[in-house]
């Protein structure tokens, strides 16, 4: 870690050369460290003669570095390409993809979001830069960002179900290839739109003019959701199409409105996180894919092996049976699209109202409950459902609910028996996809209200799942992994210079971001000669100096913060009044003449006696100011100047000063004891 | 890079690594290049270094802890005199290199899982005082000696910080130092991240430091063992729990966090019936009880203080648990121990290779400084027979009584030389009990006598000089003579 100075062009050597050193420097970029790359920037930008050779080693580096230290590497990428420009981006572009998605697959979900984040800036122009063309292409972005909304739509639908069944593994398999590129969509195709044949209900189509709708679009703040309302309202406009080619089918008729209502749902403005917009983002794109997005992995059946309740398998057997003999089609022939498409529109409206797991179980199970649904029950729905004013989602599950819609309680084997593509495990050292759902679940409230039941590996969600283990011999032996999980994924948010975790709220964020600049300046120091070279160890605080030490985590709190903190242990010393006072006594001091390093305060005759002020790095009298050119405490002086006023005060409000002191222990403690307003318990004797 | 599994203890597969060219010549005979190490889920990986060896770790994928402070990865850990566990939850990939006197991988690691339930027993309690007055679990934890006592401790502390807590924690034991030199009672509350290398981190220093600082309070035993003067050894607990039951009532975090104290294994001792126990027990308010080791230490203290026997005597008693004994606790002989102090001692003078410390001599006339020393069976035997034989005493334990000449005030001789002096925050006249209570300023090393010229060099922590207070020294530790020149 240790930081490079900047050097100096290094344009005489040769590409070789200049790729070696440049890869050095590399390999000591362990963490996010904003000067060592803006230090390899630099050094790029002044070899861009030697672009090819360095955007080469970046590359293999990024690709080689363990996962880590990809995150930085790839920030490092990003600066470069944004400050530097031309050359770099021509030779990263070209292998961009690649780099990108093998990172992709091997970094954890934190990482994942970065890479997000960094992507999206890559499709706009540099911030402040004349140029308005964007950082890459958007033919070198798109393949990224599409290859993303597969992935993750694949994970997303595959992984929950399988994610519990390794949790006892001793080592966690791996989904290496759940990240290859998606198998392509175009022979399921004819699956997707206007097949009216395939349709089983009684009425004949009555083919109708398309209708658009026009989406008022957003300013953009936010291009995700964007990204999101634009797919739903291409959506819209197509199933609008399919409806108005067959008005009667109910089925696409629910699906437009829950559209249309998503759509209300995201133009209302509202806030809508991150995770959850990414859900939607999925399941939409799911549809929009339509069959593609039935090339899911089926859910194990029969339980994993830990699941508490046996009782849910048969609950959803119990189910199935009665949906299925409703003049159903035989599996093949069913429009795939149709029957997925109600249920997965529910779970996203369910997941904007924030009331519920989408989970795909559920959704799947939604589609034939809804098949068998008679006319008038979903006019029915359809029509609480359009009376409500400010749709919600929650509501329209309800209100299925209520019209026995949706049953209480579902669960069903897939209802495409088409095979699945069961993901490998190979290299990854670890559970990418398990990350994934914890990041989900964490972010979702851990079970509905609507009694859905939401799939078991969900119900971990580690924050809430806090056991309660009784003091006793026989609660000892058994191994609790729901304890590890609070010291570990509960916080995925690791400091990589420490180990130290933090949790992936904001709360965590902002103590991490703290965190990594005490590290940050704390190194600094460290490399600075002059400020470690001198240090000594601290004498040891006194009795009373102890008692009342807040104790904080200085790589977390920020300096108003501490300052708050070490007030707060001096209160109970200082009337209200002083405590209001801008500067304490205590903190006042008086630089040490040089060669001076005792005094006598002419007012109280104590000894004083210098101390280094690191922060000044100067000997200082503390508790000290100048009166009449002799060096006095502070606090005698302010007492002098109300003594008149405020004579209670007395002995109590004597300020014990930082620095030790000749019999500092007794005499001082009594005084606070006595004046302290009895919040001082300390006896002494 | 050898084959996971196949790495045994000795057998060095004996590739000069490059990278080992920084180790420095003549560590050891026993050179190892660098290898990998898979672990299995719940494994863990022994080590034992002594003093002139280096022992460098790096986790390359996975999770692993050690004594619970996780381990982060591709950071590399050097460890010397140390008996270490790194422990995995997850399963892990170690890089390895350097020179230990053994190492191998654990599999009886059921302890683990029992620690991590008093880890949840812990934070259930905790969770049940948020909001009330009562304050959280208050720990003790006894076994004889070598049994893990202090890894139980310091990792109870760990996962404590890690959720979020500020436990307490309170050695007792003044052979093995905390944050401080041995010869000393610590108390200190627990808040920020724990050092993987040497465990609860430093104390206040006017550099930076690699892990945020900890603030101990330290008091002065310097007897090696509770059994030389029982009855100051009490006093001094009492004392140290008035002040951390007084910090814990000023500062509501730590309160409802609790505390845990490491006591030493002489402390049990069935022919007192208990005595220092049942003393502990009763000033700290101890809410839970952890034996280790020892099933007679377990059944002893379940009749004396268990929920049932104690029902009747005062109300509810005092859950008692016997927790296993770890497979990697390996007895630690004398010479072990007294090298730990001597590095003890050094790392409060000179620091560590990452936070060097800068100690500064003082010269002082005898006539400026307040001499005492403390007393003991040992010192006394010593002094009486000329012979400067430190033998542990394993003596039948004589009560003592509470006597004036505690601390015996006196001319600095050429027997403090290589001994460490404690600064007390108290006058240098004053009585034997305020000296005895008095909390410890800081530690000084005796480096020279001269009695002609009447005078005494000192290595000092700090360049500040002290004052008139009382110095004291006793027995414990014993005399280091190569800590300057």
């Amino acid at each position: 870690m240790s930081a490079r100075s900047p050097r100096g062009s290094l344009s005489g050597a040769s590409s070789a050369e200049v790729a070696e050193d440049f890869g050095d420097s590399l390999r000591d970029l362990q963490i996010n460290n904003r000067y060592e790359i803006s230090n390899l920037t630099v050094i790029a930008k002044e070899n861009t003669e030697h672009a090819q050779a360095i955007s080469k080693v970046l590359e293999e580096h990024i690709g080689m570095t363990s996962p880590s230290k990809k995150l930085p590497a790839l920030y490092l990428l990003d600066s470069i390409v944004k400050n530097v420009g031309t050359p770099y981006t021509v030779y990263l572009g070209r292998n961009l993809y690649n780099t990108f998605m093998q990172a992709y697959t091997l970094v954890d979900s934190n990482v994942r979001k970065s890479m997000e984040g960094m992507l999206k800036t890559w499709k706009e122009p540099v911030p402040g830069s004349m140029d308005p063309r964007p950082v890459f292409p958007p033919e070198t972005v798109r393949p990224i960002e599409n290859a993303l909304i597969k992935a993750k739509t694949v994970a997303m639908q595959s992984h929950r179900p399988i994610a519990p069944d390794y949790r006892n593994t001793p080592t966690p398999p791996n989904y290496a290839n759940r990240f290859a590129p998606p198998p392509t969509h175009t022979p399921p195709q004819p699956y997707q739109n206007f097949q009216p044949g395939f349709q089983s209900l009684p009425n004949a189509p009555t083919p109708q003019s398309t209708y658009y709708q026009h989406t008022p679009q957003q300013p953009p703040p936010n291009n995700e959701l964007d990204a999101v309302k634009r797919e739903v309202s291409g959506l819209i406009v197509q199933r609008q199409a399919q409806y108005d080619a067959n008005r009667h089918d109910q089925r696409l008729g629910g699906e437009l409105k829950a559209l249309l209502d998503l759509q209300q749902l995201l133009n209302a403005g509202q806030y809508i996180d991150p995770a959850s917009l990414q859900q939607i983002r999925d399941r939409v794109s799911g549809l929009a894919n339509g069959p593609s997005a039935q090339l899911r992995p089926t859910p194990q059946p029969g339980t994993p092996q830990w699941q508490p309740s046996p009782s849910f398998p048969q609950e959803a057997s119990q189910f199935v049976r009665p949906a299925a003999p409703y003049s159903q089609p035989p599996p093949g022939q069913q429009p795939p699209a149709a029957l997925l498409a109600p249920g997965a529109l529910d779970g996203l409206q369910a997941l904007l109202a924030n009331g519920q797991k989408p989970g795909t179980p559920q959704i799947r199970a939604t589609a034939p409950a809804l098949q068998s649904a008679s006319h008038a029950q979903l006019s029915n729905v359809q029509n609480q459902a359009a009376a409500a004013p400010q749709f919600n989602g929650a509501d329209l599950i309800a209100s299925l609910t209520r019209n026995g819609l949706l049953p209480k309680s579902q669960r069903q084997p897939p209802p495409h028996p088409q095979p699945t593509p069961v993901p490998n495990s190979s290299t990854l050292p670890f559970q990418p996809s398990a990350d994934l759902l914890r990041s989900l679940s964490s972010i979702l409230p851990p079970t509905s209200q609507t009694g859905t039941p939401t799939f078991p590996a969900i119900n971990l969600p580690p924050t809430t799942s806090k056991p309660r283990i009784p003091m006793t011999a026989a609660a000892l032996k058994q191994f609790r992994p729901e304890l590890v999980t609070t010291l570990y994924e509960a916080q995925p948010n690791q400091c990589s210079t420490c180990g130290r975790r933090f949790l992936s709220t904001d709360e965590g964020r902002t103590k991490k971001a703290r965190h990594l600049d005490w590290h940050f300046r704390t190194n600094q120091r460290i490399a600075d000669p002059a400020i470690s070279r001198g240090a000594h160890r601290d004498w040891y605080p006194t009795e009373i100096d102890w008692v009342r030490l807040k104790d904080y985590d200085p790589s977390t709190t920020t300096a108003e913060e501490a300052s708050a903190l070490a007030a707060a242990s001096n209160s109970q010393f200082s009337s209200p009044t002083k405590g209001k006072a801008h500067k304490r006594p205590e903190e006042m001091y008086v630089r040490a003449p040089p060669g001076v390093t005792r005094n006598t305060c002419s007012i109280c005759f104590e000894e004083m006696k210098s101390a280094y002020a690191e922060e000044l790095q100067e000997w200082v009298f503390w508790n000290a100011r100048l009166a009449q050119g002799k060096i006095v405490h502070a606090t005698c002086l302010a007492e002098m100047a109300k003594s008149g006023g405020a004579a209670g005060l007395g002995a109590g409000q004597r300020q014990r000063s930082a620095t030790p002191e000749s019999s500092l222990g007794k005499r001082k403690a009594d005084g606070v004891g006595l004046g302290g307003g009895g919040g001082s318990k300390l006896r002494m004797e | 890079m050898s084959l996971p599994g196949l790495s045994l203890p000795g057998l060095g597969l004996s590739q000069p690594s490059s990278s080992h060219s920084a180790l420095g010549p003549g560590t050891s005979s026993n050179s190892q290049s660098t290898r990998t190490e898979e672990l299995g889920a719940r494994t863990e990986w022994r080590f034992e270094v002594n003093f002139h060896q280096q022992y460098h770790v790096r986790l390359l994928s996975g999770n692993a802890e050690i004594f619970g402070v996780e381990l982060a990865l591709n950071q590399r850990y050097s460890f010397s005199g140390a008996k270490g566990v790194i422990f995995t939850w997850h399963g892990c990939q170690l890089e390895l290199s350097g020179d230990a006197e053994s190492e191998y991988a654990g599999l009886e690691t059921e302890y683990a899982v029992e620690w991590l339930n008093v880890h949840g027993m812990l934070e259930s309690a905790r969770d049940l005082a948020h909001g009330t007055n009562d304050g959280g679990p208050r720990v003790l934890v006894v076994g004889p000696e070598s049994v893990g006592k202090s890894s139980l401790v310091r990792s109870l502390a760990g996962w404590s910080v890690k959720c979020g807590r500020t436990p307490a924690i309170v050695n007792v034991d003044p052979r093995e130092g905390l944050l401080a030199p041995p010869g000393s009672f610590t108390a200190v509350t627990v808040g920020s991240q724990l050092d993987v290398e040497n465990g609860y981190g430093i104390a206040p220093i006017s550099g930076p430091t690699v892990t945020p600082i900890k603030t101990p309070l330290i008091y002065h035993c310097p007897y090696s063992s509770p059994t030389e003067r029982p009855d100051v050894y009490k006093a001094l607990i009492t004392r140290t729990a008035l002040s951390v039951l007084n910090r814990m009532e000023e500062d509501k975090v730590s309160k409802e966090s609790g505390l845990m104290i490491d006591t030493p294994g002489l402390l049990n001792d069935p022919k007192s019936n208990y005595d220092m126990i049942a003393h502990l027990v009763s000033e700290f308010s101890i809410t839970l009880i952890l034996t280790l080791g020892s099933e007679r230490l377990y059944n002893d203290l379940n009749r004396r203080f268990g929920p049932k026997q104690a029902a009747s005597a005062e109300g509810e008693g005092i859950p008692v648990l016997r927790v296993s004994k770890p497979g990697g606790a390996v007895e630690r002989d004398a010479g072990f121990l007294k090298q730990l102090a001597n590095q003890q001692i050094r790392q409060y003078f000179f620091g560590t290779s990452k936070e060097p410390l800068n100690p500064h001599s003082h010269i002082c006339g005898f006539a400026e400084l307040s001499v005492y020393r403390a007393n003991s069976a040992t010192l006394a035997a010593a002094a009486s027979s000329y012979t400067k034989d430190e033998d542990e005493d394993d003596s039948p334990y004589t009560a003592p009584k509470a006597s004036a000449d505690d601390f015996e005030k006196m001319t600095p001789t050429n027997a403090m030389l290589g001994r460490l002096v404690a600064i007390k925050y108290c006058d240098g006249d004053s009585d034997d009990f305020t000296i005895r209570d008095s909390a410890v300023m800081g530690f000084l090393y005796v480096s020279e006598v001269d009695e002609q010229k009447k005078r005494v060099r000192f290595l000092a922590p700090h360049p500040q000089r002290w004052g008139d207070k009382a110095l004291v020294w006793g027995g414990c530790p014993e005399a280091v003579t190569d800590l300057v020149g």
